[in-house]
């Protein structure tokens, strides 16, 4: 553990936001400004971040730590602390933040307010991943609505007001009965010790009654299952996803639903152990039943975008079964799908983006035949569709066996089920595919292939795609350390 | 009086010196721009003496106190009223409000706001709430040939009118009941157990539908939306913050004298309850800016008695605090309606707002940080204003007053973003641009800033509130 007074942690948290800010004074005049401040930030935070990967110790327990005084009437400290889950979900973050940037380089709309929300959004996301004071992670977990929020509300398609609203809604109720939590275990701590703080570590020290532990846990777990998001609290996801823009897509699938599964581990598990335990099969059937839900409803749709998102909520699911599996295989498992499945959406909604932008739709009945007019598009496109339902050798494929190794040594029969939930996956994606490639020719109006910019971002997330799928030893060294100290402190089945 | 005591009323003397003064030159001199000045710069010196002249005495003729608590509130409202003056600065000269008497209603209104929070007897409360009220009488009906503005005024007055009269006669009956026109001797005479007791109470419960009426307490808000549509927005941004929190300041220390009296509670308990949701489930539909900041400041005052109920320091601490950050960001929300206004009328209407982001993209952005202050959104101040509201509550075992306000907050999201999203809805519309003054929107930016960093730190705030919270 490096000093505590070392400010690295602040510098990488802040900077998008200082970026924001350049965006915002210099936009005005020059409208292409702000797409250059906001890739340069975004670049210097993955650089960064990178860095940190490669200096990081992995003797577990927290790489750097700081700690200051904020709000001593309320007990509130600024503290922030790196580990191997959040290091490996920050490089994530910046890295599909590049990505954001880069999809939305044409944006024309008040560019300067839109790339400023972006790096507040990435602020807000890195914030969650920091925080161990609770106020100070509720703050961040609250201020990663209002970006996302602006940016579907303002840069989204037809219904964008309604899509808003909606995910607003979903996500402030979820994260205001986390707030009651929070307040409720800080006030019984305090009341215990007659030390008022809102600490991760001492929070978890507080004696708790089962009625109470099971309480607090589903507080908590009402914030969290929104955001990730689990069946059935996922309905504002699909249209988020379909109103929104493409970066708003490619955060929300990249950066947000990730906070959701990290706000378990990172919280809701360690604090509330016992109650964790109990939950764990309740938590393994919403998965299960999501997962096919997810599934089944993806097949019926006809806006590609949706079809994603559904995936995405059946691919979350499988996340969350790892989860409740509980033991060192099936979690590594679910944070290496989490990173996989931010990749390989990211890569699906950028390419629906440069699909749409070409057609003027995103209807499965009226696309078709781009693997004639775009074939190096279509290549991508089918690329990360085969990743998405899991084709061996590709990135999805490495955390999913691993989450079906874990949990068929403690439930077998969990297993079976999410075997054919994989199965379900490729029949929507094959639809899909076969709906947006071939079939009958539509009359793209415009029939270029991919230019400079677009390669830049396909390739990429192309070479993270099959490099994850082929070779994800180094994530999982990383988490190794981390995921067994929480397997510790939340105690085994 | 004597001397001493004079001083210590040196700064409402002034604010009512001063209002004078500007009403008789206003006679001499027809310069809109000049009178607002001068009122603001009278305002702030009274902000300035009551800040940083000690008073020679706390009591002034048992009527009034001059306490760290009720020097607080006068800095306040005299900052206050010096800000709407400034913000004004556009709108007078747009509808043409006569000379001298718009600044000198304002600094009149200061005066009776400062009073009515200094006050340590029913006397000195009810003669600050008519100096207020009578200010606003006028002061709202500026715009009289519009038919709103007289609406606006008409009701106002006819409501105000009535909770005076409710006001004098608990007052009337609370003295026969105790024999004292002292706060605290009246409150302390609330417990005594003696055959005259239920008169007092039937006072007291005449006093709180006047208080009601005053900060507009479902069931006794109905005026309040009309009102706030049709008076001026700046005299709508007056009301809606000092003119209604100087009520709360003067209401605070009275419920604090009563020791947490169980009727007193009850009432207040279920007035809090049916205004936060009331309050909420009206706000919902409404599509007209200023009449959903009506109803907006109906469930702030319902969260603000869930502090009142508490009774305890840390309640009191935190309905100043909130009361603070929530004048802060509905000034500014106001401001805002303020500098929008066109000759012809105000724009209030949603559909009126829509796509106005393109145009005054700054404006809107800084009504923005208001709304969800307001919402109680972080990292603006507004988070923490409710963080400890809802905190003092739990310790005080209200938990289901925290519960309930913090369904009404999520409620509240949805009538606050809904003008953001027409706002910035992209739409091809030509309008002439109408250009806001650069004291308008200077001081609309410092109360965004003011938002953002006590959202971010709100500890200087916190230790000033806790040092001026009303000593018994």
């Amino acid at each position: 553990m490096l000093a505590t007074d070392f400010s690295i942690l602040s510098l990488l948290l802040w900077l998008p936001v200082a970026g924001a800010l350049v965006c915002l004074v210099t936009g005005s005049r020059a409208p292409s400004v702000p797409r250059w401040i906001a890739l340069v930030t975004a670049v210097l935070v993955l650089v960064g971040a990178l860095l940190l990967m490669l200096v990081h110790d992995r003797s577990g327990g927290w790489m750097l730590l700081e700690d200051r005084t904020w709000i001593e009437a309320f007990g509130i400290r600024y503290t922030l602390g790196l580990d191997g889950i959040s290091l490996l979900l920050i490089v994530l973050t910046a890295f599909m933040q590049v990505m954001a940037v880069l999809v939305s380089w044409r944006q024309d709309k008040a560019p300067q307010v839109f790339f400023a929300l972006l790096l507040v959004l990435e602020t807000a996301v890195i914030g969650v991943l920091l925080a161990l004071d609770l106020i100070l992670f509720y703050l961040f977990w609250e201020l990663m609505l209002i970006p996302m929020f602006f940016l579907i509300g303002i840069w989204g398609y037809e219904r964008r007001f309604y899509a808003a609203v909606k995910f607003f809604l979903f996500t402030l109720v979820g994260s205001l009965c986390l707030l009651l939590a929070v307040i409720g275990l800080y006030l019984l701590h305090g009341a215990q010790t007659g030390v008022y703080t809102f600490a991760l570590e001492a929070l978890k020290q507080t004696e708790l009654s089962a009625g109470q532990e099971l309480l607090f846990f589903l507080c908590f777990m009402a914030a969290f299952a929104v955001k990730v998001p689990l069946f059935p609290f996922h309905s504002w996801l699909p249209d988020a996803h379909a109103e929104g823009p493409p970066a708003g897509s490619v955060d929300l699938a990249g950066l947000l639903l990730k906070t959701g599964v990290y706000g378990m581990i990172r919280f809701a598990f360690p604090l509330f152990p016992a109650a964790a335990q109990k939950f764990l099969p309740v938590l393994a059937v919403l998965a299960l039943v999501g997962l096919f839900y997810a599934a089944w409803v993806a097949f019926s749709q006809l806006d590609i975008k949706r079809i994603v998102a559904y995936s995405s909520i059946s691919h979350l699911g499988f996340v969350i079964l790892g989860l409740a599996a509980w033991n060192q295989i099936a979690v590594e498992g679910s944070l290496l799908l989490m990173v996989n499945h931010a990749i390989t959406t990211g890569g699906m909604f950028a390419a629906i983006a440069m699909i749409q932008l070409r057609t003027g739709t995103r209807d499965l009945n009226q696309l078709g035949g781009l693997w004639k007019s775009q074939p190096n598009l279509a290549a991508f496109f089918l690329l990360f569709s085969m990743a998405s339902l899991g084709l061996p050798g590709l990135a999805n494929f490495a955390g999913e066996i691993l989450i079906l190794i874990g949990v068929f040594s403690v439930k077998p029969l969990w297993a079976l089920f999410a075997v054919g939930g994989i199965l379900m996956s490729a029949v929507y994606t094959l639809r899909m595919v076969q709906g947006t490639l071939w079939g009958a020719s539509c009359e793209p109006f415009d029939r270029r292939d991919l230019d400079a910019r677009e390669w830049g971002i396909l390739i990429p997330l192309a070479l993270l795609v099959v490099l994850l799928g082929c070779y994800p030893q180094p994530l999982l060294d990383v988490l190794r350390e981390p995921v067994s100290a929480l397997l510790l402190t939340g105690g085994q089945p | 009086m004597t001397l001493a005591a004079l001083q210590s009323l040196l700064p409402q003397i002034l604010l009512a010196l001063g209002s004078t003064a500007i009403l008789l030159g206003g006679a001499w001199v027809r310069n809109r721009q000049l009178w607002l000045v001068v009122g603001a710069v009278i305002a702030l010196l009274a902000a300035m003496t009551a800040a940083f002249v000690e008073p020679s005495q706390t009591d002034i003729l048992g009527l009034y106190g001059a306490t760290a608590y009720a020097r607080f509130c006068t800095v306040f409202w005299s900052l206050t009223v010096a800000a709407t003056l400034v913000m004004s600065s556009r709108y007078v000269e747009l509808y043409r409000f006569g000379g001298g008497e718009y600044a000198s209603l304002m600094l009149f209104a200061a005066a009776g706001m400062s009073l009515l929070s200094a006050a340590t007897s029913f006397v000195g409360l009810f003669l600050g709430l008519e100096v207020l009220t009578l200010a606003l009488y006028v002061l709202i009906a500026f715009r009289y040939a519009d038919n709103r503005g007289a609406e606006a005024g008409m009701k106002y007055l006819i409501f105000g009118a009535v909770a005076t009269a409710f006001l004098a006669f608990g007052i009337g009956l609370i003295y026969t009941a105790t024999g004292t026109f002292d706060l605290q001797a009246a409150a302390a005479g609330l417990q005594l157990d003696s055959g005259i007791r239920p008169l007092g109470l039937a006072g007291w419960a005449l006093l709180l539908v006047a208080v009601g009426f005053k900060i507009s307490l479902v069931p006794f808000h109905l005026w309040t939306p009309d009102v706030y549509q049709g008076a001026p927005a700046p005299v709508g941004g007056l009301l809606a913050t000092a003119a209604k929190g100087s009520v709360l300041a003067a209401f605070l220390p009275l419920v604090l004298m009563t020791g947490g009296n169980g009727e007193i509670v009850r009432i207040l308990w279920f007035l809090a309850v049916i205004t936060m949701l009331l309050g909420s489930l009206a706000a919902l539909p409404q599509t007209n800016i200023k009449r959903m900041l009506a109803y907006s400041s109906v469930v702030h005052m319902g969260y603000l008695l869930i502090a009142l109920i508490t009774g305890s320091d840390a309640g009191s601490q935190a309905l100043l605090f909130y009361l603070v950050i929530y004048c802060f960001a509905t000034f500014g929300a106001f401001g805002i309606v303020t500098t929008l206004a066109t000759t012809t009328n105000e724009i209030q209407d949603y559909d009126e707002l829509r796509g106005l982001g393109a145009l005054y993209p700054r404006r809107c952005a800084l009504l923005a940080v208001f709304l969800l202050s307001l919402a109680g959104i972080p990292p603006l101040a507004g988070f923490f204003a409710k963080f400890g509201l809802f905190q003092a509550a739990f310790r005080a075992g209200y938990a289901e007053l925290a519960v309930i306000g913090v369904v009404a907050s999520i409620l509240s999201v949805y009538y606050y973003l809904r003008p953001l999203i027409v706002l910035f809805t992209p739409e091809e519309r030509v309008l002439p641009r109408e250009a806001a003054g650069y004291p308008e929107l200077t001081l609309l930016f410092f109360a965004a800033v003011v938002l953002i960093l006590f959202g971010l730190y709100p500890a200087p705030l916190l230790s000033l509130v806790s040092v001026v919270l009303p000593v018994l």
